[in-house]
């Protein structure tokens, strides 16, 4: 009896030791990461996922970099040296196909910036004067986003307003799910909400904030409007686009540099600005989170990369005494003469290049542009040579004789002079949509593809394979 | 025990309802109950013992005297000797002497030794001579494990292959996982790489998932360890290199379901089962092997050298003219490129070079009766043979066994290894010598006229995109330091009768000391006066486990048992990471390093990350007779890779064998010497997705990851799916084991279905989500096919012997079940329900156009009508696959009065593969890259010229089509070795006088000849799964000598 009651102890003991543990066990959760539902619970915690959208935005498959060269590049501004580092190849001899990898990189990199705004736009925090402002700013990025996007993958405005744009996405994918297959929406219908968007954020960021007061390394009011002004311009909206202009040029406090020393020195700098001069809104990249080797300022600096030159075409629009022309250094690539571009000149610094997305003088450029469009030439000469004359002290002045249609034409070249290897050129052409050459630069270009017609289909980026092959609601771009 | 927290559950207003995420850790209540019940047994095992032992004395008892011998009368030492039904066993002596006491008449005295057939005589008297014949009936002695249980062949119901510890024994491979490929049927292993000890990737019948780990299960003794490549900087080492390949003692990999559904959740890619060796009692045996060789690269596929300066220059004019240069201005730039500076060199001999090997393995076994132990030490030594890529392992184990009393067995073991590897960069970073090799122009110089190394990052006979190789070979630092110590304790307590219990703890620890240092000449560290990162990665992964076995005999049926097994098993893996990240480095040259010479830091990173696995499980069997075996198994796994409603899985199998030559009709033939069939169908998981892929997350990417402006930031990074659930593999599996002429020939052969379900997805998404795709369960997969294994000893003579082991396995993969709006486009590959996994899906080129040397591309898969546009030609797809459609292993020995050869080949036929930089490698479009040989040798020039590589011009042919999708088809001889063993001579005698038993002196190759299908091939097509070249490392030829001795 005593045995079997040993037995019977023992058999316990093991039974109780193959027992389960606390349900617990099983719970493990990472220490680097929140679930969506508890990362934006404060004012701080919201302040980093705008953060973050800013980071999202500064790589270089989008505005880090990509969009300022696309806009340069397939333009007549620049091309790509025989002497490269295999960047841009299918760029420079517009030889893309609808798998073309930068083209999808535009598209998913924007689209995940866009997420990162509307999954903030979509937070229910308690509204303050500091989460106004925040989401204020994420409006403006969304926007210009959008902007980039549409004129990338469809029709100038000023083309076709009807035709297909991208699609609006504007409710993240935490709450529709990731899921969702969305059509193309109109351009007009883009540039509408792109309007939208500007409006609110202008509405929810006074012009003397309390969060990140007056550097141009976060979105402003000044930014909403700037880029608002931009939008109707591109809309062919100039009267409202005249008006957006003006309030910021009358009320907006920023001012042209003054001398070449502080021209020279403004171009030199890094850090965003608190002092009005000349910017708006630029992308930072200090030290501490930047491209590298793949940021704008080394693939168009000597002392990096230095694969991008400045067409001699380009070269030849400035005159002599321009500011602008110490920009551009007659210069050797390879033994063959070049003219390369010394805008951006911190390569090799750890700090490095601000890409400026929003200038003043681009306000101007409009101003003045909207003016023409709208007959009014002397406020037209008045807003052009404001900026013409800052940057060359011996120019006298476009002539006031000139006919509405020459200043127009001065305007859009005053563009191409002021906003170089800024990315817009592009869109100047395509909004105008004029054929246009790009200058042959012989064995010293990698490839050339002379003339771009108003009719290639090139001039808009494939919509890309890998949205295709998902997304059945989704058109493609013709040709490709 | 564990502390009580509260689940704190969180209705989502943000689209996830039910959301709940614990933000608390447990506590490690299993593990230490588990060290609770160990202590307790070992110390109140006395008196338990005690009163446990009960010995049913009805029948008078005398002491059993006799000898045992084998066929030619020699006596037999370590003979076990045991009477049925009784629990004393003794072993016979040096002279084969043996007394059992306690016998009485009619029982039944069993013998048994390993490598002799068992045999059971009746006592008739005190004295019983045996006489025992060797094992012809190889099925019978083998012992195969799963991992839960030990049983012999014939009482097997699994497929389960089994590679033996001699196999691994002195093979100049680095991971042992290199050993095993080509041994087991169905069995794929491949390391993609030549750096020595970088990850081996295992597939056992087919792909096992699509978006989650196809490779196996890995237990090691006991422990179900990590596996693969652990580290997060380098990532070029495999968690299990540190193993020593002297120390295995057998390898049994679990295919089908009867074997794999013990372990549950993640059995579905199969497991292999990892047995260390153990002591043996009696005299203490001690072995010393010595090895030392050199590596040699291989062959270049002639289609792939890289061309000379000449054939370069030659290309790059042709460019430059066929896009309509005028002759000045191709001079001017050629001359710029310094075509006519006359000055030139070979890249691929610059990045290769002859390698060193050498290894030392000293073992002890031993013991007593009661205590048997088995030591060793090891180290080996190998480079590889590109620049900068090498390794060296030393490694320890200490294996033991106590038994405490007769109830009682203790039993531990201690695995330490560290493996110090150097290795460059890999796939198609600048810095990767194996990339530089094929893209360097002839006329880019390594070196300046003065001697020194080229450093120059301007102009065209420098180095502005590729790095200077050589550069980065001498001032980088990229090495690794990894230490696995793998522990276990185990008791094991006979409670009473047939009922044991056994109480197993095992720890796996994984420490990772990564170092890389950028140098500021030259590279990625450049810009920023040199950059070093330090990583430490630690992986403490622990097991507990507590196993009961009963054994019941059926009571007046002679030989029917049943089996029951029942079980518990917690486990939980725990990651940590600290590393940190500088820049600004005093000198390059001083050879200040090390990170803390960095001026700047630039990242600091400290983080964990875990799993955890509970498991319930159960077995059962009957055997009858040896004729027929039935099983069943029952899992229940909980696991913390899954929101909390779809934590738990339940897993079963059935299985059942019958042995067909234990029946008396079997008697009756003549043909077969052994007949088996056996069967099982169940169902096992795959849980190897990462930690928190279910969770929708939001992540800080460290400290300055999505900072800006010096505000910390945080992106939604990950879309989640809370209602994601393991995959589940249905497995079926039929075989049959049949032995010829007394089994001296056998042939296993099985086939297998396994149904995949739930298969997660990356389910592509819309980009305009923001997300590229999101995890989903919708996959479903099925994956069928033969296995044939031959052994044979062929000729069997006292002088000569030769035994051959060929084995082929045949998969077929078919995607059955996708998301509705699955991209049949994943990445060169066609994922469509209906088709294999793997099918190549692109342009099909369909040849040069004669007339004026274009590439011509079907315009569909009709081949009616052909273009030179490319955009014009449709995705085709073929009918062509980068999996093998059989692929397996040749091996021989051949053995002469002691001289032994032994001939091992593996193959792989039937697939095609395609390299990630080819289109730089073939194509005009990038005449500044070098070029492979087949593209200079058979480029069109001439109108009417017919060839398959187009004219040669800058604005041809640059996408993806077959132009550039080989055959991968080989057969290498992977392994040739000739040795001989001095201690089989009669005059070993002298050796003997000086205690040496055993001598042995070998050559060995390995890699020496590889034989490919395709002429243009340009790289080894040994490649991943995927078919893909990511200009890996070359893998490389050893050549050896070596010497084995025993005392």
């Amino acid at each position: 009896m005593r045995y079997i009651i040993y037995k019977l102890l023992i058999v316990l003991v093991v039974l109780l030791s193959l027992g389960s543990c606390k349900k617990s066990f099983l719970d493990q959760s990472p220490n680097i990461a929140l679930t969506i539902d508890k990362a934006i619970t404060s004012e701080a915690s919201m302040l980093e996922a705008v953060a973050g959208m800013y980071r999202s935005m500064t790589t270089y498959y989008t505005f880090g970099r990509n969009y300022s060269v696309f806009g340069d590049l397939l333009s007549d501004n620049v091309y790509l040296s025989s002497t490269n580092s295999s960047r841009f190849l299918s760029q420079s001899g517009f030889l893309w196909t609808g798998e073309s990898p930068e083209a999808s990189a535009l598209w998913q990199n924007t689209y995940f910036s866009i997420l990162q705004a509307n999954r903030i736009l979509a937070s229910n925090l308690q509204r303050t004067e500091n989460v106004n402002y925040l989401l204020g700013e994420c409006y403006t990025a969304r926007a210009l986003c959008y902007f980039y996007l549409v004129n990338w993958f469809a029709q100038p405005f000023t083309v076709s307003a009807t035709a297909p744009g991208v699609p609006l996405v504007i409710i993240p994918a935490n709450i529709t799910g990731p899921l969702v297959l969305p059509a193309r929406n109109t351009v007009a219908e883009v540039y509408t909400q792109m309007v939208k968007d500007l409006d609110s954020a202008a509405s929810l960021m006074p012009a003397d904030p309390k969060m990140h007061p007056n550097t141009t390394n976060f979105f402003s009011k000044a930014a909403a409007k700037a880029l608002q002004a931009r939008c109707y311009l591109f809309m062919g909206d100039y009267a409202k686009a005249r008006d957006a202009a003006l309030g910021l040029v009358q009320n907006g406090g920023f001012t042209l540099a003054g001398d070449k020393n502080t021209f020279n020195s403004y171009w030199a700098a890094t850090a965003g600005r608190t002092d009005k001069l000349e910017s708006i809104f630029g992308l930072n990249n200090p030290a501490a989170a930047n491209n590298g080797v793949e940021g704008i300022d080394y693939i168009y600096s000597s002392k990096g990369f230095g694969d991008l030159l400045a067409t001699d075409s380009l070269y030849q629009l400035y005159s002599p005494t321009d500011y602008r022309r110490g920009l551009i250094a007659d210069s050797v690539r390879n033994k063959n003469q070049a003219y390369v571009v010394k805008k951006y000149q911190n390569a090799t610094n750890t700090d490095r290049d601000e890409v400026k997305l929003l200038r003043y003088a681009e306000v101007l450029l409009t101003l003045a542009e909207s003016y023409a469009r709208t007959n009014d030439k002397d406020n037209a000469l008045l807003y052009l040579n404001s900026l013409a004359k800052k940057r060359d002290p011996s120019f006298a002045g476009y002539d006031a004789g000139m006919t509405l249609a020459d200043i127009t034409t001065a305007i859009l070249k005053e563009r191409q002079k002021e906003l170089a290897f800024e990315g817009l050129r592009f869109f100047d052409l395509a909004r105008t949509n004029v054929s246009y050459a790009r200058e042959n630069m012989g064995t010293k270009a990698y490839s050339n593809y002379p003339q771009v017609l108003q009719t290639d289909f090139r001039r808009i980026q494939p919509i890309p394979r890998n949205e295709l092959n998902v997304n059945p609601n989704i058109a493609p771009n013709p040709g490709y | 025990m564990g502390k009580k927290y509260n689940t704190l559950t969180t209705s989502s207003k943000m689209g996830y309802p039910g959301l709940v995420v614990q933000n608390r850790k447990t506590s490690v209540c299993q593990f230490s109950f588990t060290l609770g019940v160990l202590l307790l047994l070992i110390f109140s095992t006395p008196a338990l013992a005690q009163s446990g032992s009960q010995t049913a004395a009805r029948d008078s008892f005398f002491t059993l005297t006799g000898s045992v011998r084998d066929e030619s009368g020699a006596a037999l030492s370590s003979v076990t000797i045991k009477a049925a039904g009784r629990n004393r066993t003794v072993v016979s002596d040096n002279n084969g002497n043996y007394r059992l006491p306690a016998v009485s008449l009619h029982d039944k005295i069993s013998f048994t030794s390993v490598g002799f057939a068992s045999q059971e005589l009746p006592v008739s008297g005190s004295k019983l001579d045996a006489v025992l014949l060797p094992a012809v009936k190889g099925l019978e002695e083998v012992v195969v494990t799963d991992g839960y249980r030990i049983n012999t062949r014939i009482a097997n119901v699994s497929a389960i292959g089994k590679v033996d510890g001699k196999v691994m024994e002195n093979k100049p491979f680095a991971s042992f996982q290199q050993t095993l490929q080509g041994r087991v049927a169905g069995v794929s292993i491949v390391g993609f790489s030549g750096q020595p000890g970088s990850e081996q990737s295992i597939r056992i019948r087919g792909l096992g998932s699509m978006a989650l780990s196809s490779n196996p299960l890995i237990v090691i003794d006991g422990m179900i360890v990590n596996t693969g490549n652990l580290a997060n900087n380098i990532k070029t080492m495999d968690a299990l290199t540190g193993i020593n390949q002297n120390d295995i003692e057998s390898i049994n990999v679990l295919k089908d379901a009867a074997a794999t559904s013990l372990y549950g959740s993640r059995g579905s890619n199969g497991v292999i089962v990892i047995t260390t060796k153990a002591g043996k009692s009696g005299k203490t045996r001690i072995t010393a092997d010595v090895e030392y060789g050199s590596s040699k690269p291989m062959e270049l596929p002639k289609g792939g050298r890289p061309l000379n300066a000449s054939q370069y220059a030659e290309l790059f004019k042709e460019a430059l003219a066929n896009a309509g240069n005028t002759p000045d201005a191709i001079q001017k730039l050629a001359d710029s490129y310094g075509l006519n500076s006359g000055k030139s060199n070979d890249w691929y001999n610059l990045v290769t070079r002859t390698g060193k090997q050498a290894q030392y393995n000293v073992g002890l076994s031993g013991g007593s009766e009661k205590t048997r132990f088995y030591a060793s030490a090891g180290y080996f030594k190998q480079d590889a043979t590109t620049i900068g890529a090498d390794l060296n392992k030393k490694n320890f184990l200490l294996n033991l066994e106590h038994k405490i009393n007769k109830r009682f067995t203790f039993s531990t073991g201690i695995n330490a290894s560290n493996v110090g590897q150097n290795t460059p960069y890999a796939q198609g970073f600048y810095g990767n010598p194996t990339y530089a090799a094929r893209v360097l122009r002839p006329f880019q110089l390594a070196y300046n006229d003065d001697g020194s190394l080229n450093t120059s990052t301007t102009g065209n006979t420098n180095f502005s995109g590729v790095y200077n190789p050589l550069v980065i070979a001498k001032y980088d630092v990229k090495g690794m330091s990894q230490t696995h110590l793998l522990g276990n304790a185990k008791v094991k307590w006979n409670l009473f009768d047939n009922l044991f219990y056994t109480s197993y703890i095992s720890l796996d620890y994984t420490g990772m000391e990564e170092t890389t240092f950028l140098n500021a000449i030259m590279g990625d560290g450049k810009g920023v006066n040199g950059r070093s990162k330090n990583y430490f990665e630690r992986y403490f992964n622990w097991l507990t486990r507590n196993q009961l076995d009963y054994r019941y005999d059926i009571p007046h049926i002679d030989n029917f048992s049943l089996n029951a097994t029942a079980g518990y098993e917690a486990q939980k893996s725990n990651f940590y990471l600290l590393a940190a990240d500088g820049y600004g480095f005093p000198s390059a040259a001083s050879g200040l390093t090390a990170l803390s010479n960095a001026a700047t830091p630039v990242g600091t990173y400290g983080q964990n990350e875990g799993y955890s696995f509970t498991s319930l499980y159960g077995i059962a069997s009957a055997n009858y007779k040896n004729r027929i075996i039935l099983n069943g198994s029952y899992r229940r796994d909980g696991s913390s890779r899954f929101a909390v409603n779809n934590r738990y899985a339940n897993f079963f199998s059935v299985g059942g064998a019958w042995n067909i030559d234990q029946e008396a009709f079997f008697q009756k033939q003549k043909v077969l010497s052994s007949l088996k069939l056996r069967s099982s169908y169940g169902i096992t998981g795959n849980a190897a997705l990462s930690n928190y892929a279910w969770m929708p997350l939001v992540s800080y990417s460290g400290a300055t990851g999505f900072a800006y402006n010096g505000i910390a930031g945080q992106q939604f990074v990950t879309p989640g799916n809370i209602d994601l659930k393991w995959e589940r593999s249905k497995k079926t599996d039929a075989g049959i084991d049949m032995g010829f002429v007394k089994d001296r020939f056998s042939l296993v052969v099985d086939y297998y279905f396994n149904n995949v379900d739930g298969l997660i997805q990356n389910v592509a998404t819309s980009l305009t989500s923001g997300f590229s795709g999101t995890l989903k369960n919708v996959g479903a997969m099925v994956n069928k096919g033969w296995e044939f294994t031959l052994n044979g000893n062929v000729i069997q003579t006292k002088k000569f012997y030769w035994n051959t082991n060929f084995n082929i396995a045949f998969n077929k993969n078919k995607i059955t079940s996708l998301d509705a709006n699955t991209n049949p486009q994943n990445g060169l590959f066609y994922l469509k329900t209906g088709y294999n996994f793997y099918t190549y899906y692109m342009k099909e080129f369909a040849g040069v156009d004669p007339q004026n040397g274009d590439p011509l591309y079907y315009k569909d898969n009709t081949h009616k009508e052909t273009t030179n546009k490319i955009s014009d030609a449709a995705y085709s797809v073929l009918n062509k696959q980068a999996n093998p459609k059989y692929f397996g292993g040749f091996s021989n020995n051949f053995n002469y009065k002691g001289i032994n050869l032994a001939v091992d080949f593996t193959y792989n036929v039937g697939n095609y593969v395609y390299g990630a930089s080819d289109i730089y490698l073939t194509s005009g479009a990038y005449y500044t890259f070098n070029k492979y040989l087949y593209i200079y040798e058979h480029r069109w020039t001439t109108p009417g010229q017919v060839t398959d590589v187009p004219k040669y011009a800058p604005s041809t042919d640059n996408s993806t089509s077959t132009y550039r999708l080989y055959k991968g088809d080989y057969i290498r001889l992977r392994n040739l070795s000739l040795g001989y063993d001095f201690a089989t001579l009669s005059r070993a005698a002298l050796l003997h006088k000086y205690g040496i038993n055993k001598l042995n002196l070998y050559v060995r190759a390995t890699n020496l000849a590889t034989f490919l299908f395709d002429n243009r091939l340009p790289f080894d097509p040994e490649v991943s799964y995927s078919g893909f070249d990511s200009n890996n490392m070359p893998k490389y030829k050893t050549f050896t000598i070596g010497i084995n001795v025993g005392f």
